[in-house]
């Protein structure tokens, strides 16, 4: 199939901005695909190297953005003019619709919902609950905590299910004199984080984006991938128990010494107010049937799940209604500004006939055959987001599939999700919540380097990937 | 990683020390004085008389050792050691014209808290006049006082066991507010952290632990011993002058404090001017 052939098949955009913006694209030089093929490079690579360079992803997306519209425009290829919202015509800059602010809003809105609704402490009780319930017995303690960070990451979002599942292991571990397990503890629980954000269409942003693009609605995007994140937390958690030998206590003394080491954990030392922790803990449930039913949901369908996020963090908000700028400050801008930025960066490759080059590889690997092109598909994009953030990947292969008028029904789409999610356990860099789980065995003054990353999470990191392949193939196809 | 600080900050806060009851046995007591043996006796009934509640129920080896029984440091200390006993009964300024000057402890007390695991029952001197009225009477209400409540099992359980059986048991803690001050100055030199917010979360949170101690201890202790009335006393203030304070206002029969510091082969830092200067009432040097 050629590149024209591939255009041809080139569906409309999904949004009627960027359907303005595509509308009337001229003939792109292969030079010049080429010269943007070459940034699109850089930038992968600069995001791949960000903690060897010391800068934010946000100021490394940016630089690319403002370097790619500068070289778009000089070469002719931004579609200037004003954009059609509604039926009306309204001039705005051409950067502005390059960004999908529906993704940002889902962002932007769980993220405020999430901070505020952990002032009351509701996440921390929870927490602390299940360490109770494990009574300090290693292996059920690995249980409960490796089940707890795929429902948060699940729930709220992977790096947040880190820092909450993370720091308490520490400190529990700590307390039980079980420090020899924390490093095995981290590493499942880092790579739990990438098995529990295939749970729902708002557990990772890659999620977001594809489901988004796919036009996969919350419920079945839960239903298609619970099975497996269920077979495939169990095996998880299994390997850590062989793998880091995380034995059962001894005997009885031994037990009771553990479980009235965790019994002297206070549940209710972070909660303010009684009034507020039932509050959140009811918001909590209704942020969930909301998302999920958003696709159902009169007026509500249409306004979208970002609407849903927006509005729920605003209802929480209320309370701290003298003091929110605190959590307008806690906010991840790093992290908004570099999706704003990707996606500019993004539009900019489509106009200049980047991902329609991109494309053709895809389509090569598709043309293979559609269970070999699938399975190839998920296990490229899970080498490929290993090495670099798996947002600009989930970006540009969902832009491209959308283009390729691919059915929502259609496995691709699945591939991509798995891909992108999975190979943030192949290296630390891969996610940002392995990243962060790493960063927490370095406070523990633990081991753990690149290469033994790796070597640790290799095993684990295989038979994820082995077994979403074989789910794909034979399930979902 | 701001929030990994935060979320670990919370965890460690719900992370409480917890207080285990393991009431001292008393079955040995050793009294040193460097007086004649009529005062020696003397002296050893007004003990006898003093731990008669705390005792109730037990009946413990008394010996008494005068000042004929040993001429220096070392003697007193090879007896202790060979005799073992659970509890050392004695005065400040043993051997010393010094007891009348507030001063010193003298060097058989400094010798005796440090190198012997024996709890020292340090009296006002028996020529002392200005002991309190309540002292040496009985032990009613008994305070036991540390710069570090928190993990301070032996000092509460030592202080629960000297208390009687319907007392009030005081557990008091001090936290220094000169040194408060000085770290909330250094604060407010700091642009990035909020001064006044810090002011307000340092201090709740320095008064917090030792109050959440007192109530885990409070709890525990009701359980075994339903009649011991337990109270916390959690305050800020100048250490010395906030005990002699409290210690008057409560008319503390006895103090109970560690003297131990596994830093150190001098005493307490803290324990020393109050052992010194307290001498109104007895004290227990653990």
């Amino acid at each position: 199939m050629t590149a024209l052939d591939l255009a041809s098949l080139m569906a409309p955009p999904s949004t009627p901005l960027l359907l303005a913006s595509a509308e009337g694209a001229p003939e792109v030089p292969l030079s010049v695909t080429l010269i943007f093929s070459a940034l699109l490079l850089a930038m992968i690579l600069s995001l791949a190297l960000e903690e060897k360079i010391h800068a934010k992803k946000s100021l490394i997306a940016g630089v690319f953005a403002v370097v790619c519209l500068l070289l778009g425009t000089a070469f002719d290829l931004m579609p200037f003019g004003p954009v059609e919202v509604g039926g009306h015509e309204i001039e705005m800059p051409v950067y502005i619709p390059a960004v999908d602010w529906g993704v940002i809003a889902i962002i932007l809105g769980s993220s405020l919902f999430i901070d505020v609704t952990s002032k009351s402490g509701l996440f921390t009780w929870i927490a602390i609950k299940l360490t109770k319930a494990s009574r300090g017995e290693p292996r059920r303690l690995l249980w409960f905590y490796g089940l707890m960070t795929v429902v948060f990451s699940a729930v709220l979002n992977n790096v947040t299910a880190m820092l909450i599942v993370g720091s308490l292991t520490g400190v529990s571990l700590k307390k039980l004199g079980r420090e020899q397990y924390l490093l095995g503890f981290l590493v499942i629980e880092g790579l739990l984080t990438n098995i529990g954000g295939l749970l729902t269409l708002i557990s990772s942003v890659p999620n977001i984006i594809v489901g988004t693009a796919a036009g996969i609605s919350f419920v079945e995007f839960f239903i298609k991938a619970s099975p497996y994140v269920a077979v495939a937390t169990v095996i998880t958690v299994l390997m850590g128990i062989k793998l880091f030998k995380i034995d059962k206590l001894p005997d009885d003394a031994a037990r009771a010494e553990a479980a009235r080491q965790v019994e002297s954990f206070d549940e209710n030392d972070g909660i303010e107010s009684r009034h507020f922790f039932v509050f959140g803990a009811a918001m909590t449930v209704l942020f969930v049937i909301f998302i999920a039913t958003t696709s159902i949901l009169p007026w509500i369908s249409e306004l979208g799940m970002g609407y849903v996020a927006l509005a729920f963090a605003a209802i929480m908000l209320i309370r701290y209604k003298s003091s929110v700028d605190q959590f307008y400050k806690g906010l991840d801008w790093d992290l908004l500004g570099f999706f704003a930025a990707l996606f500019v960066v993004i539009n900019v490759m489509e106009h200049a006939a980047v991902l329609e080059l991109i494309g053709e590889g895809l389509a090569y690997l598709i043309g293979l055959g559609e269970t070999l092109g699938t399975g190839l598909v998920l296990v490229s994009a899970a080498a490929f987001s290993s090495v670099t953030d798996n947002i600009p990947l989930a970006a540009m292969l969902s832009k491209i599939l959308a283009n390729m008028d691919t059915a929502s029904t259609d496995p691709k789409w699945w591939s991509v999700v798995f891909g992108a999610n999975l190979g943030g356990n192949l290296t630390p860099i891969g996610s940002a919540s392995t990243l962060v789980a790493v960063t927490i065995i370095h406070r523990y003054k633990l081991e753990m380097g690149f290469a033994r990353f790796v070597v640790t999470a290799l095993p684990y990191a295989i038979v994820q990937i082995i077994l979403a392949t074989a789910y794909v193939l034979l399930v979902l196809a | 990683m701001t929030k990994l600080d935060h979320f670990e900050s919370a965890f460690r806060s719900a992370s409480k020390d917890t207080f285990s009851w393991v009431p001292p046995t008393i079955a040995k007591i050793l009294v040193a004085t460097d007086l004649d043996a009529e005062a020696s006796a003397s002296y050893e009934a007004a003990l006898r008389g003093f731990l008669s509640a705390t005792l109730a129920g037990t009946e413990p080896s008394w010996r008494s050792v005068g000042a004929g029984d040993y001429d220096s440091v070392a003697a007193l200390h090879e007896l202790v050691e060979q005799w073992q006993p659970d509890l050392v009964c004695t005065y400040r300024n043993l051997h010393s014209s010094a007891w009348s000057f507030a001063y010193s402890l003298g060097e058989y007390i400094h010798v005796l808290t440090q190198a012997t695991d024996a709890p020292v029952l340090v009296t006002p001197h028996p020529r002392q006049t200005e002991a309190a009225a309540h002292a040496l009477r009985n032990t009613d209400v008994v305070m036991a006082m540390t710069d570090h409540l928190t993990g301070s099992e032996r000092l509460v359980n030592y202080a629960a066991a000297m208390t009687e059986t319907k007392g009030k048991l005081w557990l008091a803690h001090v936290e220094d507010e000169l040194g408060y001050e000085r770290l909330m100055e250094v604060i407010g030199k700091i642009p990035q952290i909020d001064t006044d917010s810090a002011r307000e979360l340092i201090r709740a949170k320095l008064l917090q632990q030792p109050t959440d101690y007192v109530e885990s201890c409070r709890t525990v202790i009701s359980a075994h011993r339903p009649g011991l009335t337990v109270r916390p006393l959690v305050v800020m203030g100048h250490h010395l002058a906030t005990y002699r304070q409290l210690i008057s206002d409560h008319e503390v029969d006895l103090l109970v404090m560690n003297t131990k510091d596994a830093d150190q082969l001098a005493m307490h830092g803290m324990a020393y001017p109050i052992a010194v200067e307290i001498r109104e009432i007895p004290l227990l040097l653990l």
